[in-house]
């Protein structure tokens, strides 16, 4: 019997819906995925923020979801990064995981939407051992909520993203970049959807 | 039609291959409760009471076992991080609910308690995971809110445990948060909480 106590050391790649795709691969044949990073959603400097004159204390909740689903593995796996790129947003005077004074509250949400057939699609490329390629894509949906101190109304941004897998024989995608393993595409990919939400936020006549 | 043949039998091999190397048995232990935006959200806009939360506990007509663990797939299963108990897990989710709403007052004489009274997690075709609990709220002792609420989830499995399982757990400890929401979106209740 075997005793998960943290489940972030499980697989990566269990992350995404690649992951399906790269399981089943494996599974059938020997076949390595390249993962892309799309290149609409860039990276935002901190210098593109909106610094508010007087920051306020905020707690951060985070959640990543498949389909709607949460995805514990997945927050245990980035919540550091997104704490950290939060505190370094300088957009807040503090950032605690606890309720603060006030009562401010930002929420960070990263939902996974991936393609539907994406296991029958990875079953095909193994079970031809590469020559029948494929390529699979993982949207993103970042949604930040911010509640301000003391009851005001909610800020909502919204921004998105993409990671491409490919499998086998197949066209490099238009308009990506090459990331070195799946846990840079992940961590690319998180570090600009939250960092474009965030610069919405920002410019928000109504925060802080 | 020989390669196909080929094809067929390494496809089949590849198959048992797989059922053998993705079942195992794990026990997940679920993650610390949290507060969820959705949840705050409902309960600083209900106009609610601040309230202490009491004592949560597996429904005394209902096995222990209800309490202790539950079956994500076979022999693999969820556990509680909070001292092996779903009731108490349940009791620490509402705690953080009404913490990061600042709702939550130890002294206050509105009291929240409950009962755990379902438990349960198919994984296997259209996964099903159902969470209930009998909810009490009293107020000066009196007991102004007695009912059972019900939360359920479906979703899609994959035949490979090591996908299956862990989604499982996601889905599971996800209906926590999701019947804290039934719980605040319930009139009854808001009724009994009133300010």
């Amino acid at each position: 019997m075997q005793l998960i106590q943290n489940r972030s050391r499980l697989n990566i790649r269990a992350l995404l819906n690649a992951g399906l795709v790269v399981a089943t691969v494996v599974l059938t044949g020997c076949v390595s995925p390249t993962f892309y990073v799309d290149t609409a959603t860039r990276e935002v400097p901190v210098a593109e923020l909106k610094k508010p004159a007087q920051p306020k204390a905020v707690q951060l909740l985070f959640d990543f979801q498949t389909k709607g689903a949460p995805n514990s593995r997945a927050v245990s796996f980035l919540k550091d990064q997104v704490v950290d790129q939060v505190k370094g947003s300088g957009l807040f005077a503090t950032v605690d995981e606890k309720p603060v004074p006030g009562g401010a509250v930002l929420n960070v949400t990263i939902n996974n939407i991936p393609e539907a057939d994406a296991a029958a699609k990875g079953f095909k490329v193994g079970l031809t051992f590469g020559a029948s390629g494929t390529k699979v894509t993982d949207n993103y949906v970042c949604t930040v909520t911010y509640l301000p101190p003391d009851g005001g109304k909610s800020i909502v941004k919204v921004s998105q993203h993409a990671i491409h897998t490919t499998i086998g024989a197949t066209e490099v995608p238009q308009n990506v970049n090459k990331a070195e393993s799946v846990e840079v595409a992940v961590r690319t990919m998180t570090r600009q959807i939250i960092g474009t939400a965030l610069k919405d936020l920002s410019l928000d006549p109504t925060f802080p | 039609m020989a390669m196909k043949n080929i094809i067929i039998k390494l496809s089949t091999s590849l198959l048992v291959a797989a059922s053998i190397l993705t079942t195992g048995c794990a026990q997940i232990a679920l993650n610390q409760p949290k507060a969820s935006i959705d949840n705050t959200q409902k309960a600083r806009s209900a106009n609610l009471a601040p309230a202490a939360v009491g004592k949560f506990v597996v429904d005394p007509t209902k096995s222990a076992d209800l309490d202790t663990s539950i079956s994500l797939r076979g022999s693999n299963k969820a556990i509680s991080p909070v001292n092996g108990s779903f009731a108490q897990y349940l009791q620490a989710t509402l705690t953080e609910e009404l913490k990061t709403a600042g709702l939550l007052d130890p002294n206050s004489g509105a009291v929240i308690s409950g009962f755990l009274t379902q438990s349960s997690v198919e994984s296997f075709g259209t996964g099903k995971g159902v969470l209930g609990a009998r909810f009490v709220v009293t107020r000066g002792g009196a007991t102004r809110f007695d009912k059972e609420l019900v939360a359920t989830s479906t979703w899609e499995t994959s035949f490979v445990a090591g996908i299956a399982v862990p989604a499982a757990a996601n889905e599971y400890e996800g209906l926590y948060r999701k019947l804290i929401g039934i719980l605040l979106d319930d009139a009854d209740f808001k009724k009994a909480l009133a300010r």
